[in-house]
Formats: C-alpha cells, structure tokens, sequence
C-alpha cells in the first residue's frame, strides 16, 4: 500500500473519531422528570419561578445560592448551585442549567441565563456562571 | 399625516445612508470593471480604468459613513437608534470609540473599512494581479456593504443600517409627540464591560485579521482563474503571513481583555465565538505550510490551495455564528438576529460555491504531482503538520457547530456538559504532535536529508528536552497528569530544536530566523495556556463550610468564595487579607483589599499590597464585577468581588417629627464621680475632672446660677477625644447642654448632680453601629501566565520577521 493510502485512512480514522466523540460527549436537553431518571448531567431549559424565594444569604454561606425553577413542562423544582448568586439573576428571561438531581434537588454546575438586554431592546444577552467542579 | 419632529438632527444621517448606497454601488461596479478588466484584453485598459475610480470612490464613500456615524455619536444625537442604543452622554471620548463597534452595524463597518485599506494596497502593490484579485474583494466588499443598506426590496429589508432613527426602530407613545425628543436626554450606554481599554484596540485588530484573510483567499482564486497555478502561493505568502500574525494578536488580545476585565476566571473558555475566530487561523496558519512545502518541492499544491480557501470561508462561517443568532443557548457572547441569517448565508454560499466550481473546473490542469514525498524530507512533515492542524479544527468545529446542526436536523442535541474537558481531551494531544514536528522538521532538509545528521540533532535535542521538561515539570507543578508532561516536553523539545536554528541564524543565515522564533514564541504560548490552565488554583478556599465527621470520608467540597468584612483580617493562601474599605470614582465602586504576606516567625510583613478588585452598581445590569490582578514574574494573584451589597442612596435626612435621640440607641445613665472609668460598647469614658465655673454662650451666668462643665476623655477605636458637657440651674430650672462627637457616634449628657450622694449623672447615647460592610471575593493564582503573553509576543516578532523574508523574495533580483 502507498504511505499516502495510509496516511489517509489514519487521518479519516482521526476525524471519524473526532466526530464520535462530539456526539458522545454530547448532552440532552431534558425536563425535571427526565433529571429524575438518569445519573448523568443533562441540560433543562426553564424559567425562573418567582412566586419562590431566592436564596442566598452570603453571611451565612457565600457559597450556596437556591432558587426554584419550572422547566418547559411547568414543573417546578429546587436548584441548588454552589456559588454566589450571578448578578441580575432575578431579571433572567430564561434559565439554562447544567447538572443533576440529587435527593429531589437540581445540583446545577452551570447556569447560562438569558436576560433583556438593557442595551439593546432587540438584542438578548446570555450570561453563564460555573460553580467549582 | 406626517408630524414635524422638533430637534432632530436629519442631515448626517441623510449623508451617511447616502455614502452606504454609494459604498454598495461603487462596490459592485468595481467588481464588474475588475471582472472585465481581467477576462477581456483591453489595450486601452479602460475597464482598469473605471475599476480604480469605482474603488477610490469605495474607499471614500466608506470613510464618510464612518465620519456621519462618529459625528452621530460624538454629538449625542439619541434621536438615531445608533447613538441611542450603544452610548450615553457620561461616556468619554475614547470609550465612544469602543461604543461605535459594539452594534453589529459598526462592526460590519470596521470589517469594510480595513478591506477598503487592504484595497488600495493591493492597487498599489498587486502589479499584474491586481484585476482578478481586486474583483474578489470587491464582491466580498459588495456584500459587506450590502449588510448596511437597511432597504426595504420586494418587502424584505436587505441588512441593517446605522443611520436607523429611534423613532423608526422602536415604537412607542412617545413617539407620536413632535417634541418627543425633549424626552430623550440620555442614551443607554456603552455596556460596563466594553468600557475598558482593550475594548478600544481588541476589535479594530481582529477585524483587520478577519478582512486581510481575504487576500490569500483572493490569490488563490485569481490564480486558479487565470491559470496562474504557481505563481499566487508565492504572492499569496507575506499575506498569509500578515494575516495569522494580526488574527493571532487580535485574538490574544480579546483573551487578555477577558482576563483583565471579565470575571470568569481565565483567558480562554471555549467559548463558541473564541472557537470561531481561532478556527480560521489554524487553518491559515496550516496553509502558510504547505505553501512553503509547495514553494520548495512542488508538492501539497492541492492541499495549499484548498486550506487558504476554506480559512476565508471558515472567517464568514464565524461571522455567521456570531451575527446569526444561532447560538443563542450555548454561547455568552450572543448578537440575536437583526434579520440577517439569510443574507450571511449566502454571503458564505456565493464564495463557497464560487470557490468549489473554480476547483472543479481547474482539477485537472492543477499541478498536483503524484509521487509520494520522501519521509525524510521538509515537505512531508510540513504536510503532516498541516493535516493535523486542520483535524484540531475539525474537532473543534464540530463541537462548535452543535446548534447549527440542531437548526439544520432539528434535532435537539446538547453541548457537552463539561466543554472545556471535552475539547482538551482533543486538542491537548493534537498540540502534542504539532510541536514535536514543528521541532524536528527544523533539521530536515527539502527534498531530502542526511538522517544521520539528521538523528544526531535529534538525539541532542531530546536528551536537552529531557532535563528541561524535568526541571520545569518540578517546579512548575505539572506532574500531575501524564498528559501535561507529554506536553510540556514537546513544547520544550520545540523550543530547543527552534533555538538550535536560531543560533545558526544568528551566526549568518539570520533570514531563517522568522520561522524559528515563531515557533518559539508558539511553543512558550503553548506551554503557558497548559500551565496556567491546568495548576490555577483558587486560593479564595472557604473552610468554614467543611465539615469533617470522624469516620466518614465525605468531607464537603471546599467552596470557592470567601466573606470578608471590613476591618476583619483573614488568611488565605499565604497571605492575609484585610477589606479595607470601598471608594467610588464615576460608576465603579473599588473594593481596596489589602494583602499581607506575614512572615509566621518573626511577625514581619514581607510583602504588602492592595488590590482594588471593582464593580459598578449599574442601574441597568446590577452589580458588574471586574478583578484586580496582582502581577509576578510567575505567577498572578487574580481577585474579583463575587458579591456586595448594593450600595443604597436614600440617605436619612433628619426632618421634622422625628426628635433628635431617635437616632441613638436606648441611652446608657450612669452615676459617676471624677475619676472614674466607664465602658460602653466600643470604648471607655474617663471622667477627668469637675469644671465649676463653666460659661454658656451667650446665657448670662448670675451669681445664683450654677454652671458645671464634666470633663470627659473617650477614647474608642484607638482615638481619644474630649467633650464637655453642662450642666445649669438657672432661676431654679434644671437644663443640661449635651455634647456629641460625630466621629465616634456618640452623644453626652451630664444630665443631674446628687448632691447628696456626691455624684453626677451621665447619659451616653450612642448611634447604632452601621452594619458591616463586606464582599464576597474569589482569588485565584495563576501560574506562568506570562509565558502565554511573553510567547504570543515572540510569536508575533517571528511572524513579523517571516513576512519581511517573503517579502523581499517576491522581488525580482537585481
């Protein structure tokens, strides 16, 4: 065989393998329910629900923040991210979290939320705060 | 029926519309002319002739709708939608600099206005390629131009213009008023976190990287259309060149803008948008290779011309990404729609498709050899290297392009959880390789080699690798993760290998220096951006949440933010850190945080700082933070305030209806003699003395009066103040005169005698104390950060050296 037929298996190998990996690394977007059924990180979409409390009391712990949110299905669940409340949470349109449940909690290592721009009224910002992993 | 809107300022935003209709129209006939010009043979080079007209005209037609748009801005003009939605009247000459490119608009205007300049270089300098060259930048000009136009055709509005009025972008009551502008005193503003610096020089440089990726681009075009196969890899070079030395910097530079002044903690996070601009300067950067190989050997023509295309096609890929709004969930920088994901589309499809039809055409004709290179030779190793560069883009693309995927399936697929793992599995070993052949491809020759020549330098280079990645492995912290040895070695192993070069550069062949120091400066960046990312530690470490149960081994997660309030020292990392206090200059707030290395022994402060981490209370975002870094040679100390309180301005004013004790607290009465020591809650009273014969201003004393002043030292907070307060009877009535020290909060009555007991009665009123100021702060150390600035630095020199060596070969010998 050519080195160059080599060379060229070796490098689609590569790239398959690239490719793969993207899809296996992958998440899903899911709801509460779904969170409830799998071990694994998953992304839900929702709304901050403002009937609720936020919770963040930095002289007790600056380090935790609570709040609750209802998924795209409506159902309303605690989320509990280790790390202080991201600036102008309470404006947020729309909240996507990234993490897991445990005990009937949402462990959320990521937030990425979406708020009205104040700069721009047809532009939406997105801000994404990460807790220690 | 049409309102007469007072106060509006039409003219400049006329004149602007009308220099972009005139840019979009000068554009495309020179396009055309250059089009012609090239196809047809014209003696008299008229269709040249009406080509340079059109450009001039471009080029001035470009500058003048950024003059309209800055004399907008400059003036405050709020009735355009522009200066209304990017600034404000508080922001300073330089910032509205940064505010012209924050829209979408402006930043479309940057990009035309450096390919105006490229232009007219190109007509200065492209000499015989000037026609077929120049007609692919004019239609990349065409439609940049076209992004601005902001016209409705056949119901649909064709781009975005910057002279919009606000009363024709946004609806509302007020805009039914003729005066409605008295209303608007103000704009919105610049966002807080453009206001910094780098924001004024980030965007102007990595636009000029963006637009200069057109002319290697426009190269390989023109030479595959006029059949001049071997000849634009050549003229293409310096460009090329040019174009990875100031996309680099330019990316660099909004890293080190992210670093400095946003607070996620780092310089680089994967983010789609950096994925986007960093993707065509791999690629770039792989076909300035393979150009080189081509150059040398004749060989990689194929894959040299399809890697400088695809890097111009992957530069209006990413603008899609960012303008298109497709991002939306997955990225933090995010433009929505402004009604341009069609119109970028095909911007991308009329180049893509222009370029794939010219390839098909040529295929045949193009001189792709069909030999295998040799294995010891430059040209196959340059190949490699330029393969794996562009699987490393592969890899990233892939990941980056999720939610377009998801927009053209309609599936629903999510972004790894976990990105920057994800793209580090990958791009930590593709790093791996192109260093270690960016290393020892330095010792091979074109063509072919002496391999035991060769294996010698080899062996020399790996034994100094060797030693070098040990210590640096040692003291660095690095020998965590095999992976990070790996490579840190193959960063050193390229640095020696390249230094080796250099040294023969230096003795004599010193043109061959570019390449090495270059490649120098990309293996420091390298080793910098591994060590930086993988030992940054945050030192901000709060313990008070761990909880250690005798028997378990579930001890909580350390937590990243620290609570400091004022005036309270606490220890972190090595230092300790005291919240002094805060100052407000203009819409920051700076938290003055005070550093104290104490050597534990001897009690000796061995070093001290203060940091002034800020955040501006902003009406419109809240609380927006940015750090303060303490700089090293090694390493940084980087602190940003994760949490204040918001700073309240309602001041209680002292009004009517409300007594004057109201302020204190519930009163403290004593009964004292002189000499005695009291507490109260924050010092102690020492009263010194009776004083008999006291006066009161302007109440005439008569001998029956009495008049008696107490004598009072305080001393509270380390500071020692006096008072006096008084006591009379006049006329038979019982006054007392308080006194009250502001500055300790305190208020003084000598409020009765008992005569009988030989004492006095003292009241001491204190005001309530203020509730403690504080900050949650984060701290993070990181280390050999400065190897990822100062090898960014030597890459660009290198860089610089290479295009003036390209350069001068493109000049014919004398």
């Amino acid at each position: 065989m050519k080195r160059s037929s080599i060379i060229g298996i070796i490098i689609i190998a590569i790239a398959i393998g690239t490719i793969i990996s993207t899809y296996a690394d992958s998440s899903t977007y899911g709801t509460f329910s779904d969170a409830q059924e799998t071990s694994s990180e998953l992304h839900v979409v929702g709304k901050l629900d403002k009937g609720q409390q936020l919770i963040y009391n930095p002289k007790k712990d600056a380090n935790y923040f609570a709040f609750y949110m209802k998924d795209n299905n409506g159902k309303a669940c605690k989320v509990v991210f280790n790390g202080t409340k991201p600036q102008d949470f309470e404006r947020s349109e729309q909240i996507v979290l990234t993490g897991k449940m445990v005990d009937g909690e949402f462990q959320a290592s990521k937030i990425l939320m979406k708020c009205p721009s104040k700069y721009n009224k047809d532009q939406v910002e997105v801000q994404e705060v990460k807790s220690a992993s | 029926m049409d309102i007469q809107f007072a106060g509006e300022h039409l003219l400049p935003g006329q004149l602007g519309q009308f220099f972009i209709v005139l840019s979009f129209g000068t554009a495309l006939l020179a396009t055309i002319s250059y089009y012609f010009a090239t196809v047809k043979d014209t003696l008299d080079g008229s269709w040249k002739r009406i080509a340079r007209i059109a450009s001039g005209l471009n080029t001035v037609s470009v500058a003048g709708i950024g003059s309209c748009l800055f004399y907008i801005i400059y003036n405050h003009y709020f009735e355009y939608n522009y200066a209304y939605a990017h600034s404000s009247k508080a922001l300073p000459v330089y910032y509205i600099i940064s505010s012209f490119w924050e829209g979408q608009e402006g930043s479309f205007w940057l990009w035309m206005f450096w390919q105006a300049v490229l232009s007219n270089i190109l007509i200065w300098k492209a000499k015989s390629w000037e026609n077929s060259v120049m007609t692919t930048v004019m239609l990349s000009q065409t439609f940049l131009a076209s992004m601005l136009l902001g016209v409705e055709i056949l119901g649909a509005r064709i781009g975005s213009s910057p002279f919009i009025l606000l009363r024709e972008a946004s609806e509302g009551p007020i805009f039914s008023r003729a005066d409605y502008l008295t209303l608007i005193t103000d704009g919105n503003g610049l966002n807080p976190l453009l206001q910094n610096y780098w924001m004024v020089i980030h965007p102007p440089t990595l636009f000029l990287g963006f637009a200069s990726m057109i002319v290697p681009f426009a190269y390989a075009i023109a030479g595959l259309w006029e059949k001049r196969y071997k000849e634009w890899p050549l003229s293409a070079l310096p460009w090329a060149l040019f174009a990875v030395m100031i996309l680099g910097t330019g990316i660099i530079m909004g890293s080190f803008w992210a670093y400095e002044a946003l607070n996620f903690g780092g310089f680089w996070a994967w983010d789609p948008v950096e994925n986007a601009s960093i993707i065509p300067w791999l690629t770039l950067i792989a076909a300035v290779h393979v150009i080189l190989a081509y150059k040398s050997s004749g060989h990689s023509y194929f894959t040299a011309t399809f890697l400088t295309i695809i890097s111009f096609i992957l530069v209006l890929y990413a603008s899609f990404l960012t303008r298109s709004g497709i991002l939306g969930e997955t990225s933090v920088h995010s433009f929505t729609d402004l009604g341009m994901f069609g119109h970028l589309l095909l911007y991308i499809g009329v180049f893509l498709i222009l370029s794939i039809v010219l390839m098909v055409i040529r295929w045949k004709e193009m001189p792709i050899t069909e030999k295998d290179e040799e294995t010891y030779s430059r040209e196959f190793w340059l190949f490699i290297g330029a393969l794996v560069l562009g699987l490393s883009c592969m890899q990233v693309l892939a990941t980056t392009s999720i939610p377009v995927f998801n927009a053209a399936f309609g599936t629903k697929i999510a972004p790894p959880p976990n990105e920057i793992q994800h793209y580090n599995k990958w791009q930590v070993p593709f790093a791996v390789v192109v260093s270690i052949i960016s290393g020892f491809t330095q010792f091979l020759k074109y063509k072919n080699t002496d391999t035991k020549k060769f294996w010698k330098k080899i062996r020399i280079s790996v034994l100094v690798a060797i030693l070098a990645t040990a210590a640096f492995v040692y003291i660095a912290k690095v020998y965590t993760n095999l992976m990070y040895i790996v490579l840190t070695f193959a960063g050193i192993f390229s640095i020696i290998s390249n230094l080796d070069i250099l040294f023969d550069a230096l003795k004599g062949k010193w043109k061959l220096a570019g390449s090495s120091v270059a490649h120098i400066g990309f293996a420091f960046l390298l080793i910098g951006a591994l060590v930086s990312a993988a030992t940054n530690e945050v030192v901000s470490v709060n313990t008070s949440g761990l909880i250690a149960v005798a028997g378990f081994d579930k001890v909580e997660k350390p937590r990243e933010n620290l609570m400091l309030y004022q005036g309270e020292p606490m220890a972190m990392d090595k230092y300790t850190i005291t919240y002094v206090g805060d100052s407000i200059d203009g819409v920051n707030v700076y938290y003055k945080v005070n550093y104290k290395d104490i050597d534990k022994k001897t009690g000796k402060i061995k070093e001290e700082f203060n940091l002034y981490p800020n955040a501006q209370q902003n009406p419109k975002m809240g609380l927006v933070a940015s750090p303060d870094t303490r700089h090293y040679l090694t390493y940084d100390i980087y602190t940003h305030a994760t949490a204040a309180p918001q700073i309240k301005e309602d001041k209680h004013e002292a009004h009517e209806g409300h007594s004057e004790d109201e302020e204190y607290d519930t009163p403290l009465t004593k009964e004292v003699s002189p000499g005695d020591t009291i507490k109260y809650t924050s010092g102690v009273i020492v009263i010194k003395a009776v004083n008999r014969n006291a006066t009161i201003e302007k109440i005439p004393i008569s001998p029956n009066d009495i008049a008696v002043g107490m004598d009072l030292e305080i001393i509270t907070g380390g500071k020692t103040y006096t008072a006096q307060p008084l006591y009379l009877i006049k006329n038979g009535n019982k006054f007392d005169f308080a006194k009250t020290i502001d500055e300790a909060g305190l208020k003084l009555r000598f409020s009765n005698i008992y005569p009988d007991r030989n004492k006095l009665e003292l009241m001491v009123y204190q005001k309530p104390a203020a509730p403690k100021k504080w900050i949650v702060l984060k701290a993070i150390k990181f280390p050999y950060i400065n190897l990822f600035w100062g090898g960014t630095i030597i890459m660009v020199i290198g860089l610089l050296l290479s295009i003036f060596r390209r350069q001068k070969e493109l000049r014919p010998a004398r």
